[in-house]
This record gives structure tokens, C-alpha cells and sequence, in this order.
């Protein structure tokens, strides 16, 4: 036994472990399975040392291990190789493999050295065409991802962590990565391995485990479970007969008006760690007094295709047509204001970085849309009037806080979403964008926020809401639409739509044979 | 709520500024009639660059010679950051007004910049010496005012030193000229001795330009006059801080020897180059003793209220021993 | 509506006091060192000198709110006094037009400066720097590296208004001050400015573009420099090519002195004035003294760094202060 968890209990806020019990043998490949927010990468970043746990017992190589942090955990052989890579794209292939030992005693970084090891390095992970001592930056992510695997494999490891080792790799990569995973097993060590390709999971793990809402729900061995076997843990086995509409309730507007027509909309950008992100082809209607929700994975392209809509980024191709327009022009947004200027409207996904003025006050932040409208001919902010929207705002959307001159930055999460919210609903608009409109919310303001979306619904808005909660989509869409690698999986009419169901959907363009599923689509 | 906030703030502010501006206005009319004549006299010494070895050792000239003095005079000394710093020396020197100086003895950055707090000083009562740098002629004859110099003979030094150039020179030879800051009547002065010089001997000019009193400049310029020239034989800066860097672009281009250099000013590192070879020359105009001249004149005019005159003092040249 | 103070709220009066206290212990301080020091004529001058500082500190304290940088300003400033005394001298142009061509210069300057880091997102540290030079070489094209002597006939800027003692440049200057601190704290213009220092990618995702409101915290900035010019040349009756050398870093120093912060999103045009006050009153009470010009660096220097630490406690002993008078 290499790794024995018991009980682990983890909570940011809110609960995202719960009682979790996890094993791994020595030489055995475990693979964590489970949708966005299930909690296997806070599992790995327990086991890695990056968080602590508040409670549960560990066992590492027969030892209590209480991993304190990133360099206490490698020091006892636990290495992670995260998602976004952490290497330096100015620095030589060699210099990264051997970033923390390339220098002597008295920092001199020693080239020749470092590059000979680099060479047999790099073999380990079939890059032996690759020179040592060129830039990182020249080659590919696939390739990089490589390195950063090479270069944790360097080290003398006992428990080697993946997280989503493959989602740059091309198809020979992938053989070769496998390769030496099967090397590392051979030598005893233990790999966790976390992917969202089902079809990797027979080829390479020797056990499964599924986690739902931070519990472990089963560990298999791959060859005792099937795919389909394994969707249907991931989603639950409740999750088909959601009571969806608890206290939510029915569209009123059945109106046959559409307000947006999106059309082949296609936005392709390398992300950060150089990988591919964005959306392609695209095309949905979106009607009066409807909420369509988005769904799919963390990175299939969700974010980009709303920020696409508002001109936050503007899209490649494709276009949209609003009703305003009686849909005979076509447009690419080319900067919020124009989105706005059409009454679309957009709540970001990050509200730290990119939506809140953290240090300044609530009624600032609320007025801040339509200062403009605030302002006299001098340039003058008319203050009363903005003390007034505040405090309109403050009841229509619950807002907690005891002065509206109090700092954002000392409100709730949920106080500050609504606040943001609020900022919106000052405007005139038809159109809401919404994504993740209750990340990192309580649950009572989560509730309240869903209210809300279906009340603005109910007044004749069309809202889009994109939410890694597949129960929140549930809750609150009429129709919900699955992007899967960037592309539309389908529309599907939220009652006909179980949660196994999207989930399925929300994988079917990740398999390496990229089989396209059979989807109902929904009236378009 | 802002509202406060606001008003506060600029309250402070302006309750400041009025409190600067207007504290008390009898108080002055005490200060005027509390300077008797038993008190030794209130002297500001203010230069140019206290960055400058040259008025660094005109400083310490006055310095020892108020100690000797003590019962004579007090001294304040004040200089600018560098060179060229107009508005800073006019506020030294309305800071001197204010601190009620009996005597301001003025080496001035501007020959004409500096005229309009000189005029407010004398408006004031103080005895007012130019010294190192003259004052513009024509705008103090503007002015209706006259302020004693007490100055080396610049364009006689200049020519002296041009002359020793000319002794290695044969007629016709290339020549460039490295000027102060321009505008200053002392760096207009230096020039003018060059060319005299140059004119008697036959030499020909080349290239005049300014490097502002200031080494790096001046090793800039040098090095670009040299690169163009190839003919070159000699480079004629208006002072040793300008030599030095025209020293070290001769240097850097491989021509020590080819291209003699002189200065003005004798600063220790210059003469150190003379004695060496590397300068030719430099003219010593006794920076330490000018500041003292100049004092010594404007307590002479304090206390006997003579005729301003100029008055001219000795240089030397020095070469190598 | 009845709300109960919050923290925010205290903070600022309190820091403006803070520097208030400062100046006070310098001219204490240089009051007792110097017999001459405490005496209307001290303070007199000292304010008078004081003009082109001030606006150009307020354009640098718009600058810094939208965590920009100027680095022209010195450079600008004498650019425009350069042409301004071109204009009149060599141009004999009337006074009142050299002066609105002044302004225009240094608009341009400061609106060149916006569009080109804004635009194309070059850091204003960058193209500043550049203007630094471009406007140095400017002012000595135009003036052809020439003092230009005025004379009287721009006394009536720079000096003081008999009966009055401080002078039309210093009436003008707080007038900016005045005016420029409203602007920020009660208009469209101010709250832009201080959202777009402190999260400028929320400011574009609320459906405003920061390129228009930064382009004009630039060319502002510069206008204002140019008035500083203006100033000046009133103050010195001479227009003078190498004016202002450094003189940015002045400017920053009082704004920073004055509180507001290098990475944007808070400051206050008060505090600056008091920041450039508070050099002031060092520089003229070390001149004063006589002090060494070694000594006077390393002191201005001391005053720079133990005022910003003052700023950076400034919330504790906002507290404190709190505690006592609730006591």
C-alpha cells in the first residue's frame, strides 16, 4: 500500500470533500473520475501539499504523512504535474527540465552538464530530436507538456500525479506517454491519473474511482465497469428524476419572439499554456422570456462563445443577428459598449478580476454601467440619484450590507454577485448574459439568484446562463445547450434532459475517435 | 457624506497655504530694524554646481576664509544640482532675501536669467557681486542697474591656453572647439579666446559645439568630432570637467598624442593629466580665491558704499612641469 | 438616510492631517534651526515658487491615478515655455497668444502621450520617456539652446500682487487645485478615473472604453505642464531650454508624499498640494541653513521615504486615533 486516505474532509465555505476514503497500491494507476466541481483535483492538491485537509488520516509507505507543502510533499517523492504548465518558455528546454539544479555552489549555471542530462531525458519521453538548447518556447504544447512529465520523472518520485496529462498530446504522444507510465509501474510507483477522456480509462488505469459533490461514490477495477457504468455514477443515480422546478417557477412568456440569432459562430485562440481554446460553428437561436443554459465542461468554450456575444473578444466568424435589427444585419460585437449599446448585457465569470472596483463602494459599483445617465451636462455625479439606485437595489435584490459606502471588498460573495447583478439591471437591456452567475455564493444567495434569473425570464429578458452546476442548469433553463471541445453537442429541452444525459454530451467531442453522439435536438 | 470629505481636505489645504503665505506682516518690519550694524554682516555665497570640483574648491576658499573672518561676517553657501538649473537658483536666492542677507555674492548659471531676482535683491538693499560667470551687459543696461564683477579674465586665459596649442601647431592644422553652456556669458567669453588664438596663429576651426559644462557630454561630442575629423589635431574645451571627457574619447579612438586637448579651470584630475601628458594645458584661475576676492569687495562696498568696479584677477597657465 | 460611518470614510481626512503634521514639524523644526526661517518673507517666497510644481503634480496625480506614468512633464513644461518665449521675443506675437499656443503645445504633447500607450498599449513609462526627449530637444530646437530674457512683460504671471504678496501664478495654481479636486471626487470624469486604476478590464466590461478617458488623463497632464511652463516663465521672466530637468521626479515624489498610489486607483489632488508643499518647505529651509548639497539630497531623500512609510501606516494610527477620541 503506498497511499491510504481515511475519512478526509476538506471545506472552502462550503463542503467540497465529504468522508472521503482513497487508496493506491504500489505500481498501480488510479484514475479519478468525476465532472467539474466533484473535487478531484482539490483531492490531489491535498494529497500534493498545496491545501491542508481540516480533518482525515493519512497513511504514505506505512507512515502518517500530514503534507504541509508543495516542497515537504516532493521531498518525500509526491510530484504533481498540473494542467497549466509551469515552465518558462524564455529559458532553454535544458534549463527547464533542470530549473531548480542547474547551477554549481556558486551559481553558475553549468550549460554542458545540464544539456548532456538533457539529452537522455528527453529520450524518456521520445524527444530525442529535440536539442537541448533551444528555447522552450519553440516547440510545441504537446511537446512542453512533455518536458514538464520529463522533467518531474527526473526526480526521484513515488507517486507521480496527472492532471489531464493528454489534452495536448496528439494520438503517438499518448502511446508514448503511456509507455512510460506503464515503465513507472514496473518500478513501483503509483500513479493518480485524472482525465476527462473515457476511452483512456480502460487502456491505461488499473482501478477507477468516481467522486460526485466531493464523495467518492465507487472505486472499480477498469475491467469490472463499463463507460456507460461510469456516466451514470459520475451523474447519480437520483439525477434522473430531478424535481427540477422546487420552488422555481414555469415560464409565463411562451412568446414565439426571438431576440438573437447566433450563427456559425467560431472564435479559435491559443490559451495561456498554449493549448487550444475557444468555440467553433456555432449556431443557436435565443427567444423572449427564455433562459437557455450552457452546459459542459470547465474549458470547452462556454466562457469564450458569451464573451464572443458581448465583444468582450471579438469573434473569428460567424455572426449574430438581434431582432432589433429585424435580424437583416449581420454583426460581430467589437467592444462591450457596442454590446451594450444593442441591450445585451454580461456577468462575468471571474467578478474579482474583471467585474468588481473591489475598493470602492457598493453604490459605486452598482451605479457604475450608467454613470454616464447619472452625470450632468458639467460632468457632475449626481450622488442622490446614485444613493437611490443603491438603495432600490438593495430591496429589490436582498442586498446585505450596512452602508453603501462600505467597500465592495468587505461584502459576501453572494452580496457581491448581486451587487454586480444589480449593475446590470440598472441598465435597459434584453438580453442577459450570465456565466457562473452564482460561482462561490452561499446557498441561500444561490437560491435567491435563481429566483431572480427566472422572475427577469418571466418579464420578457432572454438570458443565457452558463453554470458548471449541472443541477443549477436544471433548475433554472427552459432549454440547455452542451458544448463539448468548443463545439455545440446539442440543444436539449431542460425536461427532457437528464443529468447522465448531459454529462454524456459534455464528453462526446473529448474520446480520442472523436464519435459524435446521437442528440436530440431540441426545437431551434 | 463626500461632501465633508472634500471640503476637509481642501480646507486644510487652503488654511495652509494662507497661513504660509500671510502669517504675520509685522513681523518682517521687526526683522529689517533688528540688523544693527555691530552684527557681523550676513554673507550668501551662491555657485552653480555643487557637483563641480571647481566650485567645490570655491567653497572651501570661502569657508576658510570666514573662519579667519569670524567677526566679520557670517556665510551661507548654497549651489544648484547641476549646472544649467535656472529656477533653482532663483529660488536660492530669493530664499537668501528672505533669510536677510546682508550680501549675496552671485555666481549666476544664466547671464540674463538670473537678472530679475538680482534686480529684486538690490530693490531690497543687498550688496550684490558677480562673480565666475558676467552678467549680461546689455540687459543690465535694460535694467537701468550696474552689478560689480569679480571674474578671471576669461577670454585673456582662453587665448593663452590657445596659444600654447598653437606652438605644436603648424598654420592651416584643424582645430575644434568644445564650448560651455550656451548662453553664459563666461562659456561665450572662453570661446572667443579660442578664436582669437586660432585667428592669430592661422589655425583653422573646424567644428564648434556645446557640451554644457559636463564631461559625458563632452565625451560624446568629442567622440563624434574625432570619428568625422581624421585630421584633427586639437581639441579647445571650455572647461577641465568638458577635457576630461574630451581626454577619454581621444583615448578611447586611439589617438592620444595625434590630437592634443587643453581645458580651463584646473581641477586636481586635470592637472593630474597635465603632469602626465595627456592634457596639453589648462588655465588656473584661482576658483578658490574668487569667492574670496568677491567677498571681500562686497563688505569693502557694504561698509565704505564705493563705486561698483570690475575687477579683473590673474590666471595662469599651467603646463606640464 | 441615517448610515453609520465606515472605515473608508475616516481614512482620508486623517492622512491629509497626517501630512499637515509633517509640514508642521518641518517648519518647526527649520523655524528653530533658522532665526530667519519664521517670517512672512520665508513664506512668502516659498509659495510663490510653488506654482508650476503644484499643476504639474495634479496632472501627475490624474496620471498615476489610472496607474499611468509621465515622465515628460519637466521636458513639456519647458517645451512650452520655450515657445511661449520664442513667440513673444522673436516672434513679437501678443502675450495672450503666445500663451494659448503654450497651452496647445503641451496639449498635444500629453495627448500624444495617451493615444500611443493607450493605443497600442505601449506602458506610459515607455512612451513617456520618449517625450521626455522628444520635448527636451523641442525646447532647444526653438529656442536655439538660447536663454530667452523676457523682461517685465510677463512679470504680472510670476510675481506678487502688491498688497497681496503671493502672485497671480499662485491664485491660478490652487484655483487648479481646487477645480481639479472636485473633478475627481464629484464628477463622471473622477470616478472613470480612479475605476480604471483599479480594474481597468471591468471598466471595458461595463461598456466603457478607458482608451477615450486615459487619452484625456494624459493630454490633461500635459496642458498642465504647459500652464507649469507658463508659470515658470512668468516666475523667471526668462525662458529657459534646460528648465525642469528632474523635475518629474519632484512631481512624483509630492504625489506619492501626498498618498496616492503608483499602481492607480487611489489618490487625492489635496494631498499632492500638501506633498509639494512639504518639499518646498524643505528645500527653502535647508537653503536656509546653508546645508551641504550632499547632505540636502540625502535629507530630501530621508523626508521622501519616511513620509511614504507615514502613508503606509497611516490606516493603524487612523485607528488609534479612532480609539482615543471614542475613549
Amino acid at each position: 500500500m503506498l497511499l491510504q486516505i481515511k475519512n478526509l474532509n476538506k471545506s472552502f465555505a462550503v463542503p467540497v470533500l465529504k468522508n472521503l476514503n482513497f487508496e493506491l497500491q504500489k505500481g498501480e494507476v488510479h484514475a479519478l473520475l468525476g465532472s467539474n466541481g466533484a473535487g478531484k483535483s482539490t483531492l490531489c492538491n491535498i494529497i500534493s501539499g498545496i491545501y491542508t485537509a481540516d480533518s482525515g488520516s493519512f497513511e504514505y509507505c506505512g507512515q502518517p504523512y500530514t503534507p504541509s507543502s508543495l516542497q515537504a510533499a516532493e521531498t518525500l517523492g509526491i510530484c504533481m504535474v498540473m494542467q497549466e504548465l509551469n515552465l518558462f518558455p524564455t529559458l532553454s528546454v535544458a534549463e527547464n527540465l533542470y530549473f531548480r539544479s542547474m547551477s554549481d555552489r556558486f551559481g553558475i549555471v553549468q550549460h554542458q552538464a545540464i544539456q548532456q542530462r538533457a539529452i537522455k531525458a528527453l529520450q524518456t519521453v521520445g524527444l530525442n530530436y529535440i536539442d537541448p538548447a533551444q528555447p522552450l518556447s519553440q516547440l510545441g504544447v504537446g511537446q512542453q507538456q512533455l518536458i514538464e512529465i520529463a522533467s518531474v520523472l527526473q526526480r526521484n518520485i513515488k507517486l507521480l500525479i496527472l492532471d489531464e496529462p493528454t489534452s495536448a498530446l496528439t494520438g503517438p504522444q499518448i502511446d508514448l506517454l503511456f509507455e512510460q507510465i506503464i515503465q513507472l509501474k514496473k518500478q513501483g510507483i503509483g500513479v493518480i491519473y485524472i482525465s476527462h477522456r473515457m476511452d483512456e480509462m480502460s487502456r491505461i488505469a488499473d482501478r477507477v474511482s468516481i467522486l460526485r459533490d466531493g464523495e467518492l461514490v465507487a472505486t472499480e477495477a477498469t475491467t469490472d465497469i463499463s463507460t456507460d457504468r461510469m456516466v451514470q455514477l459520475m451523474a447519480g443515480d437520483e439525477s434522473t428524476s430531478i424535481d427540477k422546478k422546487e420552488s422555481i417557477s414555469q415560464p409565463c412568456v411562451q412568446s414565439d419572439s426571438t431576440l438573437l440569432k447566433v450563427e456559425n459562430f467560431s472564435r479559435r485562440t491559443k490559451n495561456q499554456s498554449g493549448g487550444d481554446s475557444g468555440f467553433e460553428d456555432i449556431s443557436f437561436n435565443l427567444r423572449a422570456g427564455e433562459v437557455l443554459g450552457i452546459g459542459g465542461l470547465i474549458g470547452s468554450g462556454r466562457t469564450e462563445l458569451l464573451r464572443a456575444i458581448f465583444g468582450a473578444d471579438q469573434a473569428h466568424a460567424g455572426y449574430i443577428r438581434l431582432a432589433s435589427d429585424e435580424f437583416k444585419v449581420q454583426r460581430i460585437m467589437k467592444s462591450p459598449t457596442e454590446a451594450i449599446s444593442h441591450g445585451i448585457g454580461m456577468l462575468v465569470e471571474d467578478r474579482k478580476s474583471q467585474g468588481l472596483l473591489l475598493s470602492h463602494s457598493v453604490s459605486k459599483n452598482i451605479s457604475f454601467a450608467i454613470l454616464d445617465r447619472l452625470t450632468s451636462k458639467l460632468g457632475l455625479v449626481d450622488q442622490s440619484t446614485e444613493q437611490d439606485l443603491a438603495m432600490s437595489m438593495k430591496k429589490k435584490l436582498g442586498i446585505q450590507y450596512n452602508s453603501s459606502q462600505q467597500p465592495i471588498s468587505s461584502l459576501s460573495g453572494g452580496n457581491q454577485q448581486k451587487a454586480l447583478l444589480a449593475r446590470w439591471l440598472a441598465i435597459e437591456f434584453s438580453i442577459l448574459l450570465l456565466d457562473e452567475p452564482s460561482r462561490g455564493v452561499d446557498a441561500r444567495a444561490k437560491s435567491q439568484i435563481q429566483t431572480l434569473i427566472r422572475e427577469l425570464a418571466a418579464m420578457g429578458k432572454a438570458i443565457i446562463v452558463v453554470s458548471s452546476e449541472t443541477q443549477e442548469l436544471l433548475k433554472v433553463s427552459d432549454r440547455i445547450a452542451v458544448m463539448s471541445n468548443g463545439r455545440l453537442a446539442g440543444i436539449f429541452n431542460a425536461d427532457e434532459l437528464s443529468e447522465e444525459k448531459l454529462l454524456e454530451a459534455s464528453f462526446c467531442f473529448y474520446s480520442s475517435e472523436g464519435n459524435q453522439l446521437e442528440t436530440t435536438n431540441a426545437r431551434t | 457624506m463626500p461632501r465633508i470629505r472634500f471640503d476637509r481636505n481642501l480646507i486644510l489645504g487652503l488654511l495652509l497655504t494662507a497661513v504660509l503665505s500671510a502669517c504675520s506682516s509685522e513681523k518682517d518690519m521687526e526683522n529689517e530694524s533688528s540688523t544693527s550694524k555691530s552684527q557681523p554682516a550676513r554673507v550668501a555665497l551662491v555657485m552653480k554646481s555643487l557637483a563641480n570640483e571647481y566650485f567645490i574648491n570655491m567653497m572651501e576658499g570661502a569657508k576658510a576664509h570666514q573662519l579667519e573672518n569670524a567677526e566679520k561676517y557670517e556665510l551661507i553657501v548654497n549651489g544648484t544640482k547641476n549646472e544649467s538649473d535656472l529656477a533653482q537658483q532663483v529660488s536660492l536666492v530669493e530664499q537668501m532675501m528672505a533669510a536677510q542677507v546682508d550680501i549675496l555674492v552671485l555666481a549666476p548659471v544664466s547671464s540674463k536669467g538670473m537678472l530679475p531676482v538680482v534686480k529684486r535683491a538690490i530693490d531690497q538693499g543687498i550688496v550684490v557681486v558677480n562673480i565666475d560667470n558676467r552678467f549680461d551687459q546689455d540687459v543690465l543696461q535694460q535694467m537701468g542697474m550696474s552689478v560689480p564683477f569679480v571674474g578671471p579674465a576669461d577670454r585673456e586665459g582662453a587665448k593663452l591656453v590657445g596659444l600654447e596649442v598653437a606652438k605644436y601647431l603648424n598654420a592651416g592644422d584643424e582645430v575644434a572647439i568644445i564650448g560651455g553652456l550656451p548662453g553664459a556669458y563666461n562659456a561665450q567669453q572662453r570661446q572667443a579666446g579660442f578664436e582669437d588664438a586660432m585667428t592669430e596663429s592661422s589655425l583653422n576651426i573646424i567644428s564648434i559645439q556645446s557640451a554644457d559644462w559636463e564631461s559625458a557630454k563632452s565625451a560624446t561630442v568629442a567622440a563624434a568630432i574625432l570619428s568625422e575629423n581624421p585630421n584633427l589635431k586639437a581639441l579647445l574645451c571650455s572647461n577641465d570637467s568638458m577635457a576630461l571627457g574630451a581626454v577619454a574619447a581621444v583615448r578611447q579612438a586611439g589617438r592620444t598624442g595625434d590630437v592634443l586637448v587643453v581645458g580651463f579651470d584646473n581641477l586636481s584630475a586635470a592637472n593630474n593629466l597635465v603632469q602626465s601628458g595627456e592634457l596639453l594645458a589648462t588655465i588656473d584661475q584661482h576658483g578658490d580665491e574668487l569667492a574670496v576676492y568677491g567677498i571681500e569687495y562686497a563688505l569693502q562696498i557694504l561698509h565704505s558704499g564705493v563705486i561698483p568696479e570690475n575687477i579683473i584677477t590673474p590666471v595662469d597657465l599651467i603646463v606640464a612641469k | 438616510m441615517l448610515e453609520p460611518k465606515s472605515k473608508s470614510h475616516i481614512r482620508l481626512p486623517w492622512n491629509s492631517l497626517g501630512l499637515v503634521a509633517v509640514l508642521i514639524v518641518l517648519i518647526l523644526f527649520f523655524g528653530l534651526m533658522s532665526e530667519y526661517f519664521f517670517s512672512a518673507v520665508t513664506f512668502r517666497t516659498l509659495v510663490n515658487q510653488i506654482p508650476a510644481l503644484t499643476v504639474i503634480a495634479v496632472g501627475m496625480t490624474f496620471v498615476l491615478l489610472i496607474a499611468g506614468i509621465d515622465l515628460s512633464v519637466g521636458s513639456v513644461m519647458a517645451l512650452c515655455a520655450a515657445v511661449m518665449g520664442v513667440l513673444i521675443i522673436d516672434q513679437q506675437t501678443s502675450i495672450a497668444i503666445a500663451l494659448i499656443s503654450a497651452l496647445l503645445v503641451g496639449l498635444a504633447c500629453g495627448a500624444a502621450n495617451g493615444f500611443v500607450s493607450a493605443k497600442w498599449r505601449i506602458p506610459s513609462f515607455v512612451v513617456t520617456l520618449g517625450m521626455l526627449e522628444i520635448a527636451r530637444g523641442g525646447a532647444y530646437l526653438v529656442t536655439n539652446s538660447e536663454t530667452k530674457y523676457l523682461g517685465e512683460s510677463v512679470g504680472f504671471i510670476g510675481s506678487p500682487i502688491a498688497g497681496l504678496g503671493i502672485s497671480a501664478a499662485l491664485i491660478a495654481a490652487i484655483l487648479v487645485v481646487v477645480i481639479a479636486q472636485w473633478v475627481l471626487s464629484k464628477t463622471l470624469f473622477g470616478r472613470y478615473m480612479i475605476a480604471i486604476g483599479t480594474n481597468e478590464e471591468a471598466v471595458r466590461l461595463s461598456g466603457v472604453n478607458p482608451l477615450f478617458w486615459k487619452v484625456l488623463v494624459f493630454a490633461l497632464a500635459g496642458l498642465l505642464a504647459g500652464l507649469g511652463g507658463i508659470f515658470q516663465l512668468g516666475y523667471l521672466q526668462s525662458a529657459d531650454p534646460n528648465a525642469g530637468i528632474g523635475l518629474e521626479l519632484a512631481a512624483i515624489a509630492a504625489v506619492v508624499i501626498g498618498g496616492t498610489s503608483l499602481s492607480g486607483g487611489r489618490g487625492s489632488v489635496v494631498n499632492s498640494f500638501l506633498g509639494v508643499l512639504i518639499i518646498a518647505v524643505m528645500q527653502a529651509g535647508l537653503a536656509q541653513l546653508g546645508v551641504s548639497e550632499p547632505s540636502k539630497r540625502i535629507i530630501t531623500g530621508l523626508v521622501i521615504i519616511v513620509a511614504v512609510l507615514f502613508d503606509q501606516f497611516r490606516e493603524p494610527l487612523g485607528r488609534l486615533f479612532q480609539k482615543k477620541r471614542a475613549a
